[in-house]
């Protein structure tokens, strides 16, 4: 009796581990006050944006998600007023989990600067991104190529030009 | 002999003394030149120029904590082709990692200490300088980190540091170089390794035909040109733009970017890969995207050394992808059919990317005498 209980504890530990598949989050580090790591839940606490964009397939999509800024102003990022003198040569360096990086220039993310929206979106059309994108991917309102529409976003780190 | 010695007794005290001194300074210098050619070979000093052409950028990793010294790459040199680091005294890094093989040893899975056989197929080790993330699911953060694994794992060379250090010690030649390099003789593990990375920083392949293309310096063939054309574009069936779309993984001068991908060899992965530590779903069965530079000499492919020929990875990309969670985006929906599920290429475009993919060979680097085994000599 005793040895089947053991057995059936080690099953049930076996398939706890197996069950935690861990959650994708998106650490947001370097120049800032507060360090963040959004998950999907966290995401949904703040204000949503829109964004339509075409895709590989040519047909527009809706995007929706959160602006970068508003994520990068929680976390205490020079943005707005303090935007300024040096702050002027820091950048956004995002991160996939494949490794892939692209980067944007502060005042690219700056509505004082452009009406340009750029979000960490989730979901397209109303459903969770495809998980060869997702859970999160760069959308870049209105530009050309798409390679800055970075998918499978990790980190997001603020630092200054060196 | 003896009528000198006779000699010597007749003449005065203090000019016998000088004679003697002389002789014994002699002999002194004799026995002091063939010790430090025995064993003190000439060690070059000074920084080492790392040369390669500027389409590789310059974005090289080389960690403040451990400069590229010319001292310390020779001492990285013998460490990596010192058996005595391992277990049985019978394999060193240059096993698994043979110079004529691109640093790899032609075996699906590697062959350590004992026969035991390692989890992985051996990496080609070229161009590691500008390399940020080492082994095939990425998990050593640098060069210096890396070589605990091969030295201590019981599969590759199964020996614990402490006795590695003790058996250099115990060398004539070690000691004294550890003291030109590091400044005094104590041997660590931290200074084996950061030698051994020193040494790994310097093979740089950058002679292929590919590069020569690029330099202007060489007319590739049709075939080459073909092949290099559906490498470099992604299909677009819908505009009759044939392609293959290698590049978007394996693109850049360098044929290496850094990324990490399911390509799809399996639906679900045996080996982990990346999920073993990242515990994503997404991860799983993920790898480095490794170089194709001198793919040619670096059979069998994959991870898992699975592939035996170029043709059978080309037959994979054009028709065997398996659907999977962590499949690549970039693998989903390539095709050279309107609305095919498959790349599709024809068995002529496979040979045309096969003979792009040959140009990649680079044969000055897997006979480069400043990268090849500095004991051969005594050895064999
Ligand atoms: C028994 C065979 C074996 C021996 C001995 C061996 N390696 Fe390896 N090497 C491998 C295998 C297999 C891999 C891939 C392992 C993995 O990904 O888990 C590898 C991977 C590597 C990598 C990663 C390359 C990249 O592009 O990420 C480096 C660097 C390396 N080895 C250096 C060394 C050094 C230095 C030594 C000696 C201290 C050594 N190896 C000894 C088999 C070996
Ligand atoms: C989505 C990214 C991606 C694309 C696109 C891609 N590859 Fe790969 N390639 C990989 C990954 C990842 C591996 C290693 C996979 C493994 O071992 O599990 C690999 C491995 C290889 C290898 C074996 C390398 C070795 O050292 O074992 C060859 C050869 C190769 N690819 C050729 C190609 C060719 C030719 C194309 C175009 C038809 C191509 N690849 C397209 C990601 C890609």
């Amino acid at each position: 009796m005793k040895k089947y209980t053991l057995i059936l504890l080690l099953l049930i530990a076996g398939f706890g581990t197996r069950a935690q598949t861990k959650e994708a989050v998106v650490k947001v580090s370097g120049e800032v006050t507060s360090p963040l790591t959004i998950g999907s839940a966290d995401l949904q606490q703040y204000k949503q944006t829109t964004v339509i964009r075409k895709d590989r397939d040519g047909k527009d999509h809706t995007y929706s998600g959160v602006i970068v800024s508003d994520i990068l102003t929680k976390a205490g990022v020079t943005l707005g007023s303090e935007l300024r003198g040096e702050n002027l040569a820091k950048f956004l360096l995002v991160e996939a989990s494949d490794g892939y990086q692209v980067l944007f220039a502060l005042a690219e993310l700056d509505k004082g600067f452009t009406d340009r929206t750029i979000i960490l979106a989730d979901k397209i059309d109303g459903q969770p991104l495809a998980p060869a994108d997702g859970p999160f991917r760069i959308i870049v309102q209105d530009e050309k190529k798409p390679a800055r529409c970075i998918k499978q976003v990790t980190a997001m780190k603020v630092m200054f030009a060196k | 002999m003896k009528d000198n010695r006779q000699a010597n007794y007749k003449l005065p005290l203090s000019l016998r003394k000088g004679k003697v001194c002389l002789i014994l300074c002699l002999l002194l210098v004799v026995a002091g030149l063939t010790a430090y050619t025995g064993t003190e070979p000439t060690v070059p000093m000074g920084d080492y120029v790392f040369n390669y052409p500027a389409n590789f950028g310059n974005r090289i990793n080389v960690p403040a904590n451990n400069p590229t010294t010319q001292q310390g790459v020779y001492l990285g040199r013998l460490l990596f082709y010192e058996p005595k680091l391992s277990a049985t005294n019978t394999i060193s890094c240059g096993s698994c990692h043979q110079q004529s093989k691109a640093f790899t040893d032609g075996k699906a899975l590697s062959i350590g200490v004992n026969n035991g056989l390692a989890t992985r197929n051996s990496m080609s080790l070229a161009n590691l300088l500008w390399a940020r993330k080492f082994f095939w699911d990425g998990r050593a953060a640098s060069l210096e980190g890396q070589v605990a694994f091969p030295l201590t794992n019981p599969h590759e060379m199964g020996q614990p540091i402490e006795v590695s250090v003790q058996k250099l010690s115990n060398t004539k030649v070690y000691p004294g170089l550890f003291k030109i390099v590091y400044g005094d003789s104590t041997i660590t593990g931290e200074r084996i390794a950061k030698a051994i990375a020193q040494f790994e920083r310097t093979l740089i392949s950058a002679n292929s035909r590919y590069d020569q293309y690029l330099r202007n310096v060489y007319q590739p063939t049709d075939d080459e040109l073909k092949g290099m054309e559906l490498f470099n574009r992604g299909a677009d069936p819908e505009k009759g733009i044939r392609g293959a779309n290698c590049t978007h993984c394996h693109g850049g001068p360098k044929t290496y970017l850094e990324l990490f991908h399911n390509n799809g060899l399996d639906s679900i992965s045996k080996d982990e890969g990346m999920a073993a530590f990242t515990g994503l779903v997404t991860d799983r069965g993920r790898f480095k995207v490794p170089t194709l530079r001198n793919i040619a000499l670096t059979a069998p492919y994959m991870h898992d050394g699975r592939f035996k020929t170029l043709d059978e990875v080309v037959d994979h990309y054009s028709e065997h992808i398996k659907q999977s969670v962590s499949l690549s985006a970039f693998l989903q929906g390539e095709s050279n059919e309107v609305g095919g599920k498959s790349l599709k290429l024809q068995p002529k475009e496979k040979k045309q990317l096969i003979a792009f993919l040959n140009m990649l060979t680079d044969s000055t680097f897997i006979t480069d005498k400043r990268f090849a085994d500095p004991h051969r000599s005594t050895k064999n």
